[in-house]
């Protein structure tokens, strides 16, 4: 069967460690890290500063052990303009999803160790994540497993510079 | 927020020498052992990890219980004080780590130095 040759990881969450995410090169509408264009990252470790406006929004970095990635939840659903049409179309979406920023928000504290999601984007020219979803990891060994799948996913996927799919 | 806060670089207490890289002041550190001693007036933790011993510096820490025996992860700053030239890491954050596998931790913790110095060129990743 042909293989299609894709160069682009941007519909799923890639893991990368601290270091390397921070080095994500902009492009005007994504990211790129080795020719390979990027939007969305998966970042686990633990929480070394937190500022909240309720709100507004949460602030908090991510300590992995080789770098802090700075992450933003927004909670500003109900009062922000970027949020209007979504509150003219899906009110009782909107309130749900309002909801569980705030209780995530409250999971979000020093020395937590929390599990990422979001999109890559940058704020003063440095690159953070804009968080879709955060959960607090209990298990001891979550971070050793995380740096080992960021390990195999960078050499054996993402070093390529386009990837294979069948 | 960005700027302010470092990251606290993956060590394991035996390469914490007088003659490594990272024992210097001010130094930003992640630490991990078994907690040998405490002291609730002082708020001093010792931890260990095989023959190698740190002293824990844990004032900051309000929420953190200490039980003997129990193993911690710690990261935070560390300070080196003169003439003893000894070194307390002044914790920002400390967590119980109790189940953690300490040699996959430690041998994972090799393999990203590692990758980290290869990608970074930094030889005090490695």
């Amino acid at each position: 069967m042909e293989k299609e040759r894709l160069k682009s990881l941007t519909a799923v969450h890639v893991k990368l460690l601290a270091f390397d995410l921070l080095a994500l090169t902009r492009t005007p509408h994504t990211f790129s890290r080795r020719g390979l264009f990027l939007s969305r990252a998966e970042t686990l470790g633990t929480v070394t500063s937190r500022d909240h406006k309720p709100g507004r929004f949460l602030k908090f970095a991510v300590d992995d052990g080789t770098g802090c990635v700075p992450c933003i939840l927004w909670l500003n659903h109900l009062t922000s303009p970027h949020f209007a049409p979504r509150r003219a179309a899906d009110q009782d979406g909107l309130l749900m999803a309002a909801g569980v920023a705030a209780s995530q928000s409250s999971e979000v504290r020093i020395g937590a160790v929390v599990r990422v999601r979001g999109r890559i984007t940058s704020y003063r020219g440095s690159v953070q994540i804009t968080v879709a979803n955060v959960v607090v990891e209990r298990d001891p060994n979550a971070e050793i497993l995380h740096w080992l799948d960021c390990l195999r996913l960078a050499r054996k996927v993402y070093d390529r510079r386009s990837i294979s799919c069948p | 927020m960005e700027s302010a806060v470092k990251s606290g670089a993956l060590l394991s207490l035996e390469d914490l020498h007088p003659s490594s890289p990272f024992f210097a002041d001010g130094s930003s550190l992640r630490v991990i052992g078994k907690l040998q001693e405490y002291s609730s007036e002082t708020a001093l933790a010792i931890i260990v990890d095989g023959s190698a011993k740190l002293k824990v510096n844990t004032n900051h820490l309000r929420d953190l219980s200490f039980r003997a025996g129990s193993i911690y992860q710690f990261i935070g700053e560390l300070h080196i004080h003169q003439p003893e030239n000894e070194a307390i890491l002044q914790a920002r954050v400390g967590r119980n780590v109790d189940g953690i596998d300490l040699n996959l931790y430690h041998q994972s913790l090799q393999l990203v130095r590692q990758f980290q110095a290869e990608r970074t060129g930094n030889r005090m990743a490695q």
